[in-house]
Parts: C-alpha cells; structure tokens; sequence
C-alpha cells in the first residue's frame, strides 16, 4: 500500500500551525500552562488553544467547531482543497473526522444556561452540533467538500484509524482525495472524567519517567489530505511523505485500563509493519502513545522492548501539547513524519530519568538524524488500538 | 458515474427493539405483521458478564444483544470478525448525566460512566466479552449514519477480504436533548458480512453514485416508522428491506450533500 500526503496542518497549544509547531519542537517551548479553564477547579497543568472563544460560527457554534475550523485555516489546506474539488470534483473528495468529545462542550454550556423550565434555550437548539458526527458535518459544510464523510470516535485512537479509513477508501476508488482530520478541545466533561480516574498530574507530565504521576489534557485540530499514488503531483509542492501500513486491535481487556501485557497494542504494530513489508529494524523513529501514565508507559515501553532493536529511537511528545484525545492520532502522526521530513526527532520532554523497568532508546533531547520509516502509536479507551507507518518517498 | 465493484452478502442478522427481538421477528414487521409487545424495556445480552452488564448502559446492551445474535447465526467464529459499531446520536443518557452533574456548584463524574460514555463503549463492551482481539470502529454521520457506515464497513471487508460484525443502534433520547434529537425509541441491527462475487447467492452490489437522495418510504406500523424516521441506526432498516424484495431491485440511501448509496440485490 502506499498512499500520499499532499499536505498537513496541526493546531495546538504548541503552535497554531504546523510551522509554529516546528518551531516549538525545535526550541523545547511547551505549550502547556497552569490549569486556567473556566469554572474548573482541577490543579493541573492543560494545553489549551488561544483565540477559541474569538471564534463566531452561528449555529455551528461550539468551542470543537471553532477549533476545527481555526485548524482549517491555517496553511494550504484550503487552497489545495480548491485545487483539489477543480481537478477531481467536490463529490469526488471525502471526509473523514477522528473526535472523542465532538462537541459535548457546547451541550456542557447548554446545561449552565437553561431557562426556567429547566430546558435547552433557543440557541442551543442545534442538532447538527449536539451529536457524534459533528466533526465530519461542519467540517464537510465549511469546506464544500460533497462527497462521503464521517466521524470516527473510538476515543484516543480516533484520528488515528481516519488514516486507516481513507486509505480504503481511496482504494477502493470511491473518492479521489480525502480531507482526514481529528479535533477534540478542552471541556468539563474530559478534565473531570480523567481526574475522576485519578489520572490527572499536578504537574507537568513527564512521559516515561521514572516519577511520572499522570497525564495532561490538552485540545487540538489536524487535517492531511490523501490522495493514491497516481496523484498527479505536477502543480504540488508534495511533502514526499506515503502512508504505507496501518493497524488496528482491540484488547479485550477492560474499558479504561490497558491490556497488562500491551497484547493490542503489539497486534497493532505488527499489522501496521506487516502491512507496510518492514522489519522492526527498519523502524528508525515511533511516536508513541506515552501519554505519561504510571500503566500505559510501562506497559508500551515494555513492548517496545521486545518487538525493537535499540536502533529504533522513541519518544513521546504529549509534553509539548497534552493528551489531545480524539485529535492526538493526527497530531502525533504528523510530527512522526516530520521526523521523516526534516530529520529532526522529537525528543520525549520532560524526560529525567527513564522508568527503571525500560531499557529503550529514548531521550529528552531532539536528535536529527536521516528517517526512513517511522510508526505513530494511539491507543484509546475501549482498549481500542492504532498503529500507523509512514514512509519518506526519496529515500526509502 | 461513480463506479466501484463491491459486493457482500449477509451470513447471520441480530435485532433488537420496538417489539422484536431477533432477526426473525424483525422480518416480520417488515412484512406488516403486528407482534405483541412483551413490556422488555431492553436486552439482556448473555455474552457479557453478569458484573458488566449491570454496568453497561441500555445503548450498550442493544448493541451488544444484537451482535451475538449475529454472530450466532453466521457460523463465523467471533474471534476472527472485525467489528464496525454505528450510533448518530451516541449515549444522550449519559451525556444529559455528565452535563447536569457539571452544571453544578460541586463538579464531580462517576469514574464508570465517565469510562461507558466514550462513543466506542458498545464497541469495547463487545470486544471484552467476546474476547475478540480484531479491529473495532465506532462512527457517526448523523442522518447518514446507516449509509456512510454501511459503506465503510463493506470496503473494509473487501479490504481484509473476510467476514465483519456490523452493529447499527441508537437508544431513546434523554428528555432535554429531546427538543432537537428526537428518537423515542430503542433500535439495534446486527449483521455480519462477507465480501463476495456478483453472482453469489445473496449478493448485494454497493456503489456510490453521484445524485442525492431521499430515504426510501417503509412500509409498516406508524411506530415502526416513526423509528425510522427518528433514530438514525433505524435507517439501516432501508437495507433490510430489501431482504424480501425481488432480485434486482435497486435502493438509493442519501450518503453526502452529492453523492448517494445505491445498494442492488442482484440474487
């Protein structure tokens, strides 16, 4: 399989694009800060999105919408979905949108707000807003792309199975293009629902590490566009980057804790690698889950143990931007191929000292060093599990 | 003008909701029969255990009540299907819960229900009973829910070119939603498909064609309609009508703003 990236954008707390995440990257500037949510009393640190609030969308209006369509400004993303709908036609173009909350925070803000009879006000009467498929509705209607759309919500593997998703799609020739994307933002629903599991950090998180005590929530928008390898290219400034595998499991072991021995988790990987005709020490770099939890980082660092020779570097980047949920698969896979971009290796920050358990190649540093192919792992509640592969075009 | 070659039949069907209670029965209703309503107001489903299903939600026990119907029925062993799960509306008891309990001056989330509302709960639920390790979705479309999941869930058949679990539902919408979302009723369908060749016995032929439009009409009670007009799931309903209609018949499901399902069956 080889399926082409023509272009990718991320909004987040560590840049409202892909260039200002980059930068982000290359300085160590996180874009997490000290809990500062309305009317959420959690000490924690978030990674929250400047400017949301700003953002007027009418019926459309919610803090998930107003993040999905900043993300869509940022970049070309437009400008070739114009170029795109010319060459190929808009019904000839999908979507397909990765979300764990949708947009429940504008329900949340419904519920604050309701009039004497304890009902819904008027402006919050907004169906297409208040239901799981949100994401794909707004994203489809402000865009003008006409054909096939649809959310994913498999929670935090979400925006990663949208890769898996429009791959077949394009495929299977129902579409020429595919606008994939994830979003999710910040509400009370997630930071009370995580800290109810006792899952939240008072501090910074700090992934892998031996003292790490938890994760933080951050929000996020991301969009790449497929198309298959008979694209033409000839009017594009292509990244030269190809999705070549994807996985997909589940582990069957409990809704919000991981499976003990990552049995998912590695069925994932082994797909995504298979799929992809790689060996693990073809593997130069993977993103992974990391979210900084005492469980899932020693469970998929233990994993990483086993399946990878210690050429293959690691590290998580949930430091930079927190746990974005429904949109981490997306993001962390684009700084994944970044990596196979720009050669530039995100380092796992905040990383002191590693988990004593692991013995992996992972630092706190960035490393620049040439990429071939590289993973990005997302694993989310439901024990649902996700892995993709990417490929650098010209030199692999 | 849209032109793909895709094709599947269906090896077993689980139901659940208004008053029937498997795929038989179902069959029924679609044919115009009336069956006596036995008061459930929702599915037991055995396969998960008891300790976990006291837990589970009814949007949960639907899905998961259907599927094993399902599976049951297809002769598939459930540790070799991938599973696709469909719900536009999600879990709204579950959301008017989390919603009123954050209005409050106290804020504080039940870890359980927090867990169960994530839109894959059906999907996960299923997953740990059933010990199956495979590949599960969980999506909406909204009003094309049934459609764009359908689609979705026949190309990744034919992309892993085996059998998959199919679960269309969604669960009556809590009071406050109620004023948009307006689904009164509890609905779940299970099928699990398999790619197959056109001259298959049972064939259905999948295409995507660029027009649009509306959902075909269904004959029934005024309740089963109301169903179909109101829950999303329910509007898978316009496959299954096809069960019993004559080879060749065609049916056309709106998919986007331009584009349409048109499902054949051929034999």
């Amino acid at each position: 399989m080889e399926i082409h990236l023509i272009d990718y954008q991320s909004t987040s707390a560590a840049g409202r694009n892909f260039a200002e995440l980059q930068q982000s990257i290359d300085t160590h500037q996180s874009g997490l800060r000290k809990n500062d949510f309305p009317d959420i009393d959690i000490d924690t640190w978030i990674g929250r999105v400047d400017g949301l609030e700003d953002v007027e969308l009418g019926e459309w209006q919610s803090r998930n919408n107003a993040l999905a369509w900043m993300g869509l400004q940022q970049g070309s993303i437009l400008s070739n979905l114009e170029r795109l709908k010319h060459q190929y036609s808009a019904a000839r173009i999908g979507v397909v949108m990765g979300s764990s909350t949708s947009s429940i925070d504008r329900t949340e803000t419904a519920y604050t707000d309701l009039d004497d009879d304890g009902n819904l006000r008027v402006e919050f009467i907004q169906a297409k807003v208040h239901n799981p498929g949100a994401p794909s509705l707004f994203v489809a209607q402000h865009t003008g792309v006409t054909g096939p759309s649809l959310t994913i919500n498999t929670a935090c593997s979400s925006s990663a199975k949208v890769f898996a998703t429009g791959a077949r799609w394009l495929q299977a020739g129902i579409v020429d293009a595919v606008l994939v994307g994830g979003v999710d933002t910040l509400c009370g629903s997630v930071l009370y629902g995580f800290h109810s599991l006792q899952l939240v950090s008072t501090e910074q998180c700090a992934p892998f590490d031996q003292a790490r005590d938890g994760i933080n929530l951050g929000e996020a928008a991301g969009y790449a566009i497929l198309v298959r390898a008979d694209h033409d290219m000839t009017a594009l400034e292509a990244p030269g980057i190809a999705l070549v595998g994807y996985g997909e499991s589940s582990d069957a072991h409990h809704m919000s804790h991981p499976h003990p021995d990552g049995l998912g988790a590695r069925l994932a990987m082994q797909q995504a690698m298979q799929m992809a005709e790689l060996e693990p020490k073809q593997i130069d770099y993977v993103n992974l889950h990391g979210t900084a939890s005492r469980a899932n980082d020693l469970i998929e660092g233990k994993l990483i143990e086993s399946l990878f020779p210690k050429s293959t570097r690691v590290s998580s980047t949930k430091a930079w931007m927190g746990h974005t949920l429904g949109a981490a698969g997306i993001t962390e896979a684009l700084l994944a191929v970044d990596a196979l971009q720009r050669g530039v290796i995100p380092g796992s920050k905040n990383l002191q000292e590693l988990d004593e358990q692991l013995d992996i190649t992972i630092q706190a540093e960035n490393d620049k060093r040439k990429c071939h192919y590289v993973l990005s792992n997302s694993f989310g509640f439901g024990g649902n599990n996700s892995c993709l592969a990417f490929k650098n075009i010209a030199t692999s | 003008m849209i032109s793909t070659n895709l094709n599947f039949k269906v090896l077993g069907v689980g139901a659940w909701g208004l008053s029937f209670r498997n795929g038989a029965d179902l069959r029924n209703v679609l044919a115009g029969q009336e069956l006596e309503d036995d008061g459930a107001k929702g599915p037991k489903p055995e396969i998960i255990p008891a300790n976990e299903r006291r837990r589970a939600p009814l949007s949960v026990r639907l899905a998961v009540e259907s599927s094993w119907q399902a599976v049951q029925g297809s002769g598939v062993d459930v540790q070799d299907l991938a599973c696709v799960f469909v719900s536009g509306l999600g879990d709204t008891q579950l959301t008017d819960y989390m919603c009123t309990a954050l209005a409050k001056e106290t804020k504080a989330l039940s870890p359980t229900k927090f867990h169960n509302s994530v839109h894959n709960a059906a999907a996960g639920y299923w997953t740990i009973s059933t010990g199956c390790m495979q590949a599960a979705n969980s999506i909406a479309a909204f009003q094309e829910s049934a459609s764009a999941t359908l689609l979705e869930a026949v190309i990744q058949a034919q992309a892993d070119a085996k059998p998959l679990l199919l679960t269309f539902y969604d669960a009556p919408v809590s009071t406050k939603l109620r004023s948009m979302l307006k689904n009164e009723h509890a609905f779940s369908l299970s099928i699990v498909i398999a790619p197959c060749d056109v001259q298959d016995a049972g064939a259905i032929n999948v295409s995507v064609e660029r027009t649009t439009a509306d959902w075909p009409a269904l004959s029934g009670t005024p309740e089963l309609q109301a169903c179909y007009a109101n829950n999303p799931a329910a509007r898978i309903l316009a496959l299954a009508a096809l069960t019993d209609a004559p080879d060749g018949t065609i049916s056309r499901l709106p998919l986007s703003a331009e584009t349409a399902l048109r499902l054949q069956k051929v034999s």
